[in-house]
């Protein structure tokens, strides 16, 4: 463990460019996988959406005749299958309160609370039978973000910089834009970097608050710290490290913290306009709908999600929702209500994130996810809510290396479990990593006495929705 | 307890268990290549020529690739480097000038003692413990609620290092201490251990019980047990046998859910303990008792008929009938409910609410008194078959939410109208908790209330003491107000009666009579059944144990596995019994295999994987057989992992660099001999004191040692051999305690409740379990009493880690770290720079140097001393002389402390 710690330390020490030579040995490693990646990664970045508390798919996506027909019916799924749900008991039948029609070309079903999104289903693939293994928040969310149910594992971002790095020294590889209310399930673990050195973990964006990044700046209390002050300190310190590296040859470690210094110069001589939406014109404000309370929020932080990847960013994560009892995608109570106000704040901001990425032209490789952690049942709750159903829930991807319009998989009759084509939080995985470039299998690390992979012991690339 | 294939006789705790069936372990074909941390330990020569022995092993191993050890240290570095590594604190420059002074052996090891003997020692060693433990004040996941009561397992640690308690009695204690040393509550409070990790609450807790993800909840925490305890004391990677056969070493997938046996009765729960031996062990009895009555042990039973407890149930009937005489039911003339429900008078004189369900609701109740004196009310709530789960509120569940209970008084002819009658105190027999507890029902606030979940299908009680009680004439109409006016929709009463008394509170307040046993008390004796005076009697008993158990001084809580707490809602109640552990085909529920026994490992040659547990034996003799199994002799694991372990925090790497897997993915250790001959040596000649270990390791050349690399470069780059000692980086805990150290601001209590250093916001405290997702650690003051404490005393947030700390390398408590991290990354810069603690710390350090001298030259000469213990050369002098001129002392020392010569030990 230590050897290979040590390389890749020294390798990633910046989460910067530089760990990107790593990548071709990762390729090299395994050539018999029955999927081999693209020669040239597909993707060269990754924006995801993730809908934090289980966004129900069986009143955004997933369209169920037998819903309608048996609505106040009690749910009997039949041949003895057992129906349970998570924190309640299982009431009946519930249609969506939401309207559906068919839309694009594809003639994708959505409702009517995703009128902005619905526009687009000629560019996303769907994954209509998607499965958790776990029905609560925490284990769910950790698969989702991890692959694996239990903390101490890295996520998505994090195994993404640790094999490749950023695309600039001057931003952090992944990037992690929590809601504006707060952190998601499992607070900070949801951007961690788990076992992987420190320096791929999510660097944290709170877009709104009055110091975006933790650290960034001292204090305004601490008036004996000038920009004066720093800048001669840090050329003081420089030297002070130079000497003592100097007596004690042989240690990269020294070095390795001299140049993380510089690092950090060149990060927050970049943050200021990275998040300075001065820039960006009124029209395009309006589309991300900076200008309407619901949507200004997620909105500006998808509009900042573009403007990263602009600047080199591999990993962005945006976050709706935060890990409360209300506010997020977990509408236990009231459907039409709390699914109709998650909805509304998400829907045009994506939307326009993925009209404004193609007009710019980034969508030809960068990969846009839209995802969440578990989905929710086709019974009611309460009188018009839902319990969490890890049984089928519904991901969409659109942009590069993704065939669209294209649906993979199918929910049962009553949009209770998934059916056919089934796909797991691994096949999910890999298909990431696949599109940008790398192996599932071969992207590993050594820990507590197994060689870890973001898709543990599984995972399957899912074809039929590459291009 | 080395017995193999035979019957033997335990002795736990001064209980005697017979017929313990021990078998002989299951055979396996002999492994080609055996795994080296499982040999057999075998005494070593210390290899031939003068001096330390731990040297004479290193030095062989040098003269076979041509290396030399490096000079010794200087005594500024050796001293910086003794202090760190036993305190986790610097020495004063004034001690580090006296050793340079004087840099014998006599006087470095008359520091060794000195250090040793510091608590200061166990505060710095009981961190190394905690990574391993993963000890947090926080449970996880994805609420990450508080853990308030995990503290008093993190002073346990931290006093049994310091006095040194030999290794197998600390293992012991933190796998079975309450059954091994049941006099001792301090090896009660060692079971934090098995608890330290994290938990999932919702899983636990919220999910239904019985759903799958419920019961694979847990199996995964069983699986948290199990891997801690053998990931610390054995060194390996137990989990990697959960799904199916250990793919590397040898260790069995049925093993696997053997050792899940072991800890099949206990959950994660806070513990009762006293620091008083006598009280610890009455309440651990009572606590007992009140296991056997719950089980009805047949033990039990069979003294249910004795005299002596039929005269107790005499006793108790006769003051239950003078305590029930003490009451007399108001007659209840007008009864109107606001929200439209039917409120109907039942044959008993209670009154019965169908009918519509109002969102909110007040019963309004009016009664004519006879006259005389009333000190209380009483409120009997009452199941009835008609309610949902019988009730006895209306909400789906059963539960009942009274908001507030008012009464007022009309006394005919006074020309007065009603009067409130002002209540002083509430109680009850049952409070849904602190928050829902029955004095929230005289708030007089409309948002808190009383009610009784998840006690439901069962009477409750509630008296009210009025606060003047009064003489009221006859014919006083008292009117009562039953308010279900809060957020919570649907939760008035069901069923109710109404009494008043001239007593006491205390002396009328009753048990709750479940329906059986008052319907048992309303026969005549002789024509009771015998079942119905067993189920007398031990409702009798169990009142008495009640009393007895509520008659101890209050009780201290640790966090720790225990199968005796109060359930938590309807999914999470202790096993009854040990739960059935099966072996799971890929991990799976929905494949259970064949039911397993409480085992160990068979890997270890000379040692039965068998647990001497007799069939229906008590769950604690399962742990205790563990703990046996765990420090016998022959287990050669324990012994090579904790000297390795203590190795590894003295070189910053192990003998085996992993110290956490002896397995065939771990890593090979670099002199196999010495560690087994420290192994041998700490077992036998030390009888496990590791302050022994701390003085053989640090005495000896090779700790010594410069970290100068010069020779071995081109041949063990990796300083594998040990020819020169490694360069290690100050862990964030003493960062952060240096920091106050220098700043003359350390708070050097020892112990107690974990110090909060965030700002808690948001729609609910963090401690009563609301959202934890605003921890502000930036705007805590970072001069509040609790920043100034000990790095070790913080609260540990699990998912919410303080982000200094955080960037420094320290675990966030997700899973055991046997090996802090040392990266050199951005935000670590970014910490170092503008963290608010940090700068503050740099302030004081300034104005505490500022007091010395004015002079920018001395200035930069003290601050030198202060933080780098050296004196600074010309061109450092000049440097930061005139940077101090333009900027300040403040930032100079910040300079200082984000220096690499600060940060890493040479």
């Amino acid at each position: 463990m230590a050897t290979h710690q040590t390389r890749r330390d020294f390798l990633g020490t910046f989460g910067g460019g530089l760990s990107g030579i790593a990548l071709g040995s990762l390729l090299q490693r395994d050539a018999s996988a029955a999927t081999p990646p693209p020669r040239l990664p597909k993707a060269k970045r990754i924006i995801q959406l993730f809908m934090n508390g289980g966004a129900s798919q069986c009143d955004l996506f997933d369209y169920k005749p037998e819903l309608i027909k048996r609505h106040g019916q009690k749910f009997d799924p039949g041949s003895g299958a057992r129906v349970e749900a998570s924190v309640s008991v299982p009431g009946a039948l519930m249609k969506s309160p939401f309207d559906w029609a068919q839309h694009g070309q594809c003639g994708r079903w959505v409702s009517s609370a995703l009128p902005h999104l619905a526009r687009h289903v000629d560019d996303m693939a769907f994954l209509m039978a998607m499965q958790s293994k776990s029905n609560v928040h925490g284990p769910a969310a950790y698969l989702q973000t991890s692959g694996f149910s239990l903390p101490g594992f890295p996520c998505a971002g994090a195994w993404v910089s640790y094999a490749l790095g950023s695309l600039s020294e001057n931003v952090p590889a992944f990037v992690a834009l929590p809601d504006a209310r707060g952190l998601p399930y499992n607070g900070r673990s949801a951007f961690t970097s788990g076992f992987l050195p420190a320096n791929h973990q999510g660097t944290i964006i709170q877009a709104s608050a009055a110091q975006p990044m933790t650290h960034m700046r001292a204090p305004v209390e601490a008036a004996h710290i000038t920009t004066q002050s720093r800048q001669e300190g840090l050329e003081v310190l420089r030297e002070l490290n130079a000497m003592h590296a100097e007596t004690r040859p042989g240690d990269s470690r020294l070095t390795a913290r001299m140049q993380s210094y510089e690092l950090a110069a060149r990060l927050q001589l970049s943050a200021p306009e990275l998040l300075d939406l001065t820039g960006e014109t009124e029209a395009t404000k309006q589309l991300y709908g900076l200008d309407l309370p619901a949507t200004s929020d997620f909105g500006k932080r998808c509009l900042l999600a573009r403007r990263m990847i602009e600047r080199g960013v591999r990993f962005v994560q945006v976050w709706s929702g935060h890990g409360g009892g209300s506010d997020n995608w977990d509408n236990h109570g009231d459907i039409p209500r709390e699914l109709g106000s998650a909805a509304r704040s998400m829907d045009q901001p994506a939307a326009a994130l993925l009209m404004d990425l193609k007009a710019r032209g980034l969508l030809e490789d960068t990969l846009l996810v839209w995802t969440t952690e578990f989905g929710r049942m086709p019974f009611s709750q309460g009188s018009v809510g839902r319990d969490h159903n890890g049984g089928t829930f519904v991901s969409w991807l659109a942009g590069a290396g993704i065939n669209p319009g294209v649906s993979v998989g199918q929910s049962d009759e009553w949009s209770w479990k998934a059916a056919t084509d089934i796909v797991t939080t691994y096949d999910f995985h890999a298909t990431l990593l696949h599109l940008l470039g790398i192996q599932h299998e071969a992207l590993s690390f050594r820990h507590s006495g197994i060689d870890r992979r973001l898709t543990d012991v599984h995972g399957h690339v899912i074809n039929e929705i590459l291009s | 307890m080395k017995a193999d294939g035979a019957t033997v006789i335990l002795i736990l705790g001064g209980l005697f268990i017979l017929g313990a069936k021990v078998g002989a372990a299951p055979s396996r074909s002999p492994d080609p290549h055996p795994l080296w941390s499982l040999a057999p330990l075998v005494k070593r020569a210390v290899p031939p020529g003068e001096g330390h022995p731990l040297d004479a092993f290193i030095r062989i191993k040098l003269q076979q690739k041509s290396l030399k050890p490096s000079a010794a240290a200087a005594p500024s570095a050796l001293i910086r480097r003794l202090s760190y590594g036993l305190t986790g604190l610097p020495p004063t420059p004034e001690e580090v000038a006296l050793f340079a002074a004087n840099p014998s052996a006599t006087n470095y090891e008359a520091h060794i003692e000195r250090w040793l003997a510091s608590p200061r020692y166990g505060e710095h060693w009981g961190r190394h413990w905690l990574d391993v433990a993963n000890y947090a004040d926080t449970h996880g996941n994805d609420h990450d609620y508080a853990r308030p009561q995990a503290w008093p397992y993190r002073d346990y640690v931290i006093r049994s290092l310091n006095e040194d308690k030999p290794y197998a009695r600390f293992v012991q204690e933190q796998v079975a201490g309450d059954v091994l040393f049941p006099e001792n509550p301090q090896a009660t409070v060692a079971l934090g251990f098995v608890a330290a990790g994290p938990w999932d609450h919702t899983l636990m807790v919220t999910v239904r019980e019985d759903t799958v993800d419920h019961r694979m909840a847990q199996y995964l925490d069983r699986d948290n047990m199990v891997s801690t305890v053998i990931g610390t004391f054995q060194s390996l990677t137990i989990h990697c046998a959960r799904c199916h056969d250990h793919k590397f070493d040898p260790i069995s997938q049925r093993e696997y859910y053997s050792l899940q046996a072991v800890f099949a009765g206990v959950d994660r729960a806070n513990r009762p303990f006293d620091s008083d031996s006598q009280v610890h062990m009455k309440r651990q009895r009572l606590l007992g008792e009140q296991r056997s009555l719950q089980q009805r042990s047949p033990l039990l039973l069979a003294q249910l008929a004795s005299p002596e407890t039929r005269r107790k149930v005499a006793e108790w009937e006769s003051l239950q009938s003078q305590r029930e005489a003490a009451w007399s039911m108001l007659r209840i003339e007008s009864a109107v409910s606001t929200g439209g429900a039917t409120l109907t008078r039942q044959p008993d004189g209670s009154w019965f609410a169908s009918g519509k369900r109002p969102e909110r609701d007040t019963y309004i109740l009016s009664a004519r008194h006879s006259g005389g004196l009333v000190r209380v009310l009483r409120l009997q709530v009452l199941p009835d078959e008609r309610l949902p789960q019988q009730g006895p509120g209306r909400w789906d569940n059963g539960n009942l939410h009274l908001t507030e209970l008012k009464a007022f008084a009309s006394i005919p002819h006074s020309g007065e109208g009603a009067k409130p009658i002002t209540f002083g105190r509430a109680l009850s027999d049952f409070d849904e908790g602190a928050a829902i507890s029955v004095t929230q029902a005289i708030d007089g606030k409309d948002e808190t209330q009383w009610g009784i979940h998840p006690r439901y299908g069962q009477p409750h009680e509630a008296v009210f003491e009025i606060k003047d009680p009064t003489v009221f004439p006859e014919g006083t109409v008292l009117t009562v107000l039953l308010e279900h006016q809060g957020k919570t929709p649907g939760h008035g009463v069901g069923r109710f009666r109404l009494s008043v008394s001239d007593q006491q509170p205390s002396a009328t307040l009753l048990p709750p009579l479940a329906g059986e046993v008052r319907g048992i008390l309303a026969l005549p004796t002789a024509q009771r059944s015998s079942q119905q005076e067993l189920e007398l009697a031990l409702f009798v008993l169990t009142q008495e144990n009640q009393a007895s158990l509520a008659a101890l001084p209050a009780a201290q809580q640790v966090y720790a596995i225990t199968r005796d707490f109060p359930p938590d809602g309807l999914n999470f109640k202790p096993a009854v019994h040990p739960r059935p552990v099966h072996v799971l085909a890929r991990g799976e529920l929905s494949k259970p295999g064949a039911l397993v026994d409480p085992g160990a490992l068979s890997c270890i040659s000379q040692l039965s994987s068998t647990l001497p547990v007799p069939d229906g034996a008590d769950e604690s003799a399962r742990r205790a057989a563990l703990a046996g199994w765990l420090v016998d002799d022959r287990n050669v694991l324990t012994w090579r992992s904790i000297v390795n372990r203590v190795w590894s925090w003295h070189f910053g790497r192990g003998l085996c660099d992993t110290p956490n897997d002896f397995g065939k993915m771990g890593g090979a250790p670099s002199h196999p001999e010495l560690l087994d001959w420290l192994a041998l040596w700490f077992r036998d000649e030390a009888k496990g004191s590791l302050k022994a270990l701390h003085r053989l390791i640090l005495t000896s050349e090779t700790w010594r040692q410069s970290t100068l690399a010069d020779q071995g470069t081109s041949i063990d780059a990796d300083n594998r051999l040990l020819w020169r000692q490694n360069r290690v980086r100050l862990s964030a805990e003493q960062v952060r305690d240096t920091l106050l150290d220098l700043a003359g601001q350390l708070d050097l209590t020892l112990g107690g409740p974990a110090a909060i250093q965030f700002i808690s916001k948001g729609d609910a405290t963090f401690m009563s379990g609301g959202n934890p997702a605003f921890l502000d650690y930036e705007h805590f003051d970072p001069d509040a009493n609790a920043s100034r404490r000990r790095a070790i005393y913080r609260f540990l947030f699990r998912t919410v880690p303080d982000p200094l700390m955080d960037a420094l390398d320290c675990p966030d408590g997700s899973t055991a770290t046997p090996v802090r991290g040392s990266s050199s990354t951005a935000q670590q810069a970014f910490a170092l720079l503008n963290d608010p603690f940090l700068i503050r710390q740099s302030q004081h350090i300034a104005t505490r140097l500022g007091t010395k001298t004015s002079l920018p030259d001395l200035q930069a000469r003290e601050a030198f001393q202060l933080i780098l213990l050296r004196t600074p050369n010309d061109q450092e002098s000049a440097r930061f002389s005139g940077y101090i001129r333009q900027h300040g002392l403040a930032n100079a020392c910040q300079l200082l402390l984000n220096s690499n010569e600060f940060l890493f030990l040479d």
